[in-house]
């Protein structure tokens, strides 16, 4: 090597470090997955999730005990070994009910957003690929949609819908609603990623190649969009879930007897309960959160690993 | 611009009509007879159809929509069966209530969280990034009213350093600096509540919006150009993050009002918010339709207004 | 001393989760007064690294100038504190970048974006900034300049954003231009009027050149000396008419061969086998062995240096003598 002189000397270790290694060849979900695993926080998040999902899957083995179960003998009881949450005032087992409303909550956060995404990548999809004025059509309702004042509508449309609805299947009124009013993001996000992928090359040219409509939007744009619309569906089932539970506790959600997390916090609405008897609120907020906390987590290190940008 | 602003007031009339239709259909759908709750249950037959007649329903469904919509237009909303006055002179007390909870929050927040958003973008991973990151993740997770419920069971009640219900102190009659103070009092634990839950979604989107602007090739000209790093980042970076930072200070006006829903319940707070759940519980179908379409319109003023700011940041944006 | 710049054992270094990429690696060069300098090679061999090293506008971290000296004008740019760089960036040594689409910040007018340097590096007010700027748009060949300093980016065409990137470049009289691939993303038509202008306007101001390009074709119109990179390191280093007269790398040899317009005639176009390597995992001994239809086992092994075969020409290849077009 010449001569170097001056300040900044090169690191000799470097080319140690720098083998003969043969080089992997990656496919881009490979890439993704290894990406992912490099971000600490995201894979901690997966691994709790994964813990809770498996839990609350298992609940009807795990639990000690029938949800409903009423015992008017053993009611308002503290923690114990018997009942490791207490028991509420009907004597049902505080922890089995937990158990269940997260089967419940987190069922809700999913369909949700199975529909959201459903109806938001087939109306995006079709607007970007065809444009012009059907483009203008769907566009114009998903602003009529996003012009919603979400929260509002949410609460008025499932206490009115929710009168002729019996409480074991208030939770499919719960999904469908957030389902249906949640999905002109992601529908805005699919068009615009349509709209730039019709544009470039492998398109123009499948197009030139005479391939039918049907063929393109299901083998090279669906593909090239379902990172972005994972990523989105990631973060949207938080949401979904946060909203569940905001209308479950105003009594506007899933309905008792059947648990769900947001609907157990109810507890805490009488000012006894939430004094003097916490063990029955704070365990099914603090799933809330950590559910919700997880499913950001991974959310976000999917949009990193995903991303190219980032 | 005057005539954009016009245009987009113009466009937004049918978007108005049709979400009118919408939430009228959606309270129209209502099982049950919408006179029963307004009405004496001891009330006869005759007196219930004589009732029926008198409020109009009676009459086919469009008309009575056309009905509705005449009188809205004029500020004719009905009366509120909960307070037994007219909804037109029910809202505004309620409106001024959740303007004092909200207002100074959202100034705050909107003042802290851009700064902070800067400079955890430009200096990304570092430990106030990772500090504020978590923070804000921290912050998006935690269902508000959960949160509040926590300050109120650890401050209100273990502890009772806060009140936890209302907005002023009941029966006693303060005037003055002392009822500010009162007040004040009483805006603490939502207040935190709201600044962190708002610090938290705000600080990621300005983040986010600086993240993407500080990769784009024209930042790498401007230092290419011997700009001093402040200059790149707060002028030629921050210009272009202020047009997504407009879209959601838009997008947060209508939540002034309705993201507050929540907390205005738990913490009993006389604002808009308690009001729509309230109006939803006892069925006060003609408070619930107007606060609806109050809640519609504001959303969409604040998508407008988010609008015009892009359109005065970003020039490609063309307004004529 | 006629030389402007004078680069020596240049190392930059990405530090990435993935492992150390050495992005350059012992580059060296010179640039005299008013010459034109081409750095040839094909994408990730480095050159737009170098040119970025040269002001120091790496991103740190991932990226450090690990080692070398950058004597510009007599001064050692490593050495420079940020305010003294900064100094020079622009004023002295300015860059063009290739894409002239998303060069220009969207949210200001072209004429303040040109305006904002001078009155940075020549301390203008804002009323002689403005005369400057629209002198400048004169000068390069936009008739109504009037109108043009107060329209934004995106009302102009490609290649008018690219003479603007220039006016910008030229505005403070730089001792030397560095354009990175400043025609890639035009219409050959465009390509061949901006590169005129760099040429002429070259000429006017007495500016050096640095051309960063993977056509050589582009090189043969514009530049006086060539430098031909592979890998992070300079694999050739020759006078341009000497370079195509007579390259001695295997590489040099194989991109002159891919090259229509450069290929002898009734020749049948080549193409260089396989693919620049990962700089992750660089093969040992010369980078270009896996490639080199010339490679014999100790180019296998060993590391070729860069030296001086004849005159002002240097190769970095054990048979430069050897090969041959």
């Amino acid at each position: 090597m010449t001569e170097r002189n001056t300040g900044i000397k090169p690191d000799d270790k470097i080319d140690q470090e720098i083998g003969e290694a043969e080089q992997e060849i990656l496919t881009p979900w490979k890439l993704v997955r290894r990406k992912f695993l490099k971000r600490k926080p995201s894979v901690v998040a997966l691994i709790i999730l994964a813990f809770i999902i498996l839990v609350v899957a298992l609940a009807p083995i795990i639990s000690p005990y029938d949800p409903n179960e009423l015992d008017m003998t053993n009611t308002k009881q503290p923690p114990s070994k018997e009942h490791i949450l207490g028991t509420d005032e009907l004597g049902r087992d505080n922890f089995s009910r937990v158990l269940y409303g997260g089967r419940v909550a987190l069922q809700v956060g999913i369909f949700a957003v199975i529909i959201q995404v459903i109806v938001g990548s087939i109306i995006g999809g079709i607007a970007g690929y065809y444009g012009g004025w059907i483009d203008n059509i769907l566009m114009r309702i998903t602003e009529v949609f996003m012009s919603f004042p979400f929260l509002p509508l949410v609460i008025t449309i499932s206490a009115v819908v929710g009168v002729s609805i019996p409480a074991e299947h208030k939770m499919y009124l719960v999904m469908v609603i957030l389902g249906l009013l949640s999905w002109p993001g992601l529908a805005r996000m699919v068009r615009g990623q349509i709209l730039s992928l019709r544009e470039q090359e492998f398109v123009l040219a499948a197009k030139a190649l005479g391939i039918k409509n049907s063929r393109i939007i299901v083998r090279h744009l669906i593909p090239n969009t379902v990172g972005y619309i994972v990523v989105n569906a990631t973060l949207g089932v938080a949401s979904a879930i946060l909203q569940e539970s905001a209308l479950s506790f105003l009594g506007l959600g899933v309905a008792p007897p059947v648990p769900t997390w947001g609907n157990l916090i109810q507890y805490a609405r009488d000012i006894y309960n939430l004094q003097h008897r916490p063990w029955l609120w704070i365990p099914p907020g603090l799933c809330i959160f950590a559910t919700v906390m997880c499913i950001n987590l991974i959310g976000d290190g999917l949009r990193d690993a995903i991303d190219p940008k980032s | 611009m005057l005539r954009y602003i016009g245009r987009r007031l113009l466009q937004l009339i049918p978007v108005i009509i049709l979400i009118s239709i919408l939430i009228f259909t959606i309270v129209k759908a209502t099982p049950g007879d919408p006179v029963g709750s307004n009405l004496d249950p001891r009330a006869t037959a005759e007196q219930r159809q004589a009732e029926r007649a008198r409020l109009g329903l009676d009459k086919p469904i469009p008309v009575q929509y056309w009905n509705w919509i005449t009188r809205s237009v004029q500020g004719d909303f009905g009366d509120s069966y909960i307070y037994k006055r007219p909804v037109i002179e029910v809202i505004p007390d309620f409106i001024k209530n959740s303007m004092i909870l909200n207002i100074f929050v959202y100034i705050f927040a909107f003042l802290v969280s851009i700064p902070i958003g800067i400079i955890t973008a430009v200096r990304q991973y570092s430990k106030t990034d990772n500090f504020f990151s978590a923070f804000s993740i921290i912050g998006i997770s935690m269902p508000t009213f959960f949160f509040g419920l926590l300050l109120i069971y650890f401050f209100g009640v273990k502890n009772q350093w806060f009140p936890i219900s209302g907005m002023e102190t009941v029966g006693k009659n303060i005037e003055g600096l002392a009822h500010v103070k009162d007040v004040l009092n009483h805006i603490a634990l939502p207040g935190i509540v709201l600044i962190i839950a708002n610090l938290a979604s705000l600080v990621r989107y300005t983040r986010t919006s600086m993240l993407e602007v500080i990769n784009q090739d024209y930042i790498r000209t401007a230092r290419s150009k011997g700009l001093e790093e402040k200059v790149v980042i707060y002028k030629h970076a921050f210009r272009n993050a202020l047009i997504p930072i407009i879209t959601i200070v838009g997008f947060t006006i209508p939540s002034l009002f309705s993201g507050a829903v929540m907390l205005e319940t738990v913490f009993n707070w006389p604002g808009i918010g308690r009001v729509l759940v309230d109006a939803v519980n006892l069925r006060d179908y003609n408070l619930l339709m107007a606060l609806n379409m109050f809640f519609a319109i504001l959303t969409l003023l604040g998508n407008l207004l988010a609008d015009i700011g892009y359109a005065l940041v970003d020039p490609r944006i063309r307004v004529d | 001393m006629n030389n402007l710049l004078k680069v020596k054992d240049l190392r930059t270094y990405f530090y990435t989760d993935d492992g150390v990429v050495k992005a350059v690696d012992g580059v060296e060069f010179q640039v005299k007064f008013g010459e034109t300098i081409g750095i040839v090679g094909e994408s990730g061999c480095g050159k737009s690294i170098t040119a970025m090293s040269l002001i120091r506008l790496i991103q740190s971290p991932p990226g450090k100038i690990v080692s070398g000296n950058i004597i510009f004008d007599g001064e050692d740019l490593t050495q420079l504190s940020d305010e003294e760089i900064r100094s020079i960036r622009g004023n002295d040594i300015s860059m063009i970048f290739q894409e002239p689409m998303t060069s220009l910040n969207p949210v200001f007018t072209s004429g303040y974006q040109i305006e904002e340097i001078l009155e940075l590096h020549q301390k203008l007010d804002e009323d002689q900034a403005r005369k400057r700027a629209i002198e400048m748009i004169k000068l390069i060949g936009i008739p109504n300049a009037e109108r043009i300093v107060d329209e934004y980016p995106h009302q102009l065409s490609g290649g008018m954003r690219q003479r603007v990137m220039i006016a910008m470049a030229l505005a403070c009289q730089p001792k030397m231009l560095i354009a990175d691939e400043p025609t890639t993303a035009l219409d050959v038509t465009i390509q061949a009027q901006i590169l005129e202008l760099m040429n002429e306007l070259k000429n006017k101001m007495n500016t050096s050149i640095m051309l960063i390009t993977h056509d050589l074709g582009v090189i043969a119109e514009m530049a006086d000396h060539v430098i031909v990179m592979y890998s992070g390191k300079v694999v050739e280093d020759a006078p341009i008419i000497e370079l195509f007269e007579n390259p001695r790398h295997p590489y040099t040899i194989g991109l002159m061969a891919s090259m229509p317009s450069l290929a002898k005639e009734g020749q049948r176009l080549e193409t260089i086998p396989g693919v620049v390597p990962n700089p992750l995992y660089l093969p040992k001994g010369c980078y270009f062995h896996p490639r080199c239809k010339f490679a014999t086992d100790e180019c296998k092994k060993l590391q070729p240096e860069l030296r001086e075969i004849a005159p002002g020409h240097k190769s970095a290849c054990f048979r430069a003598e050897e090969v041959t077009r």
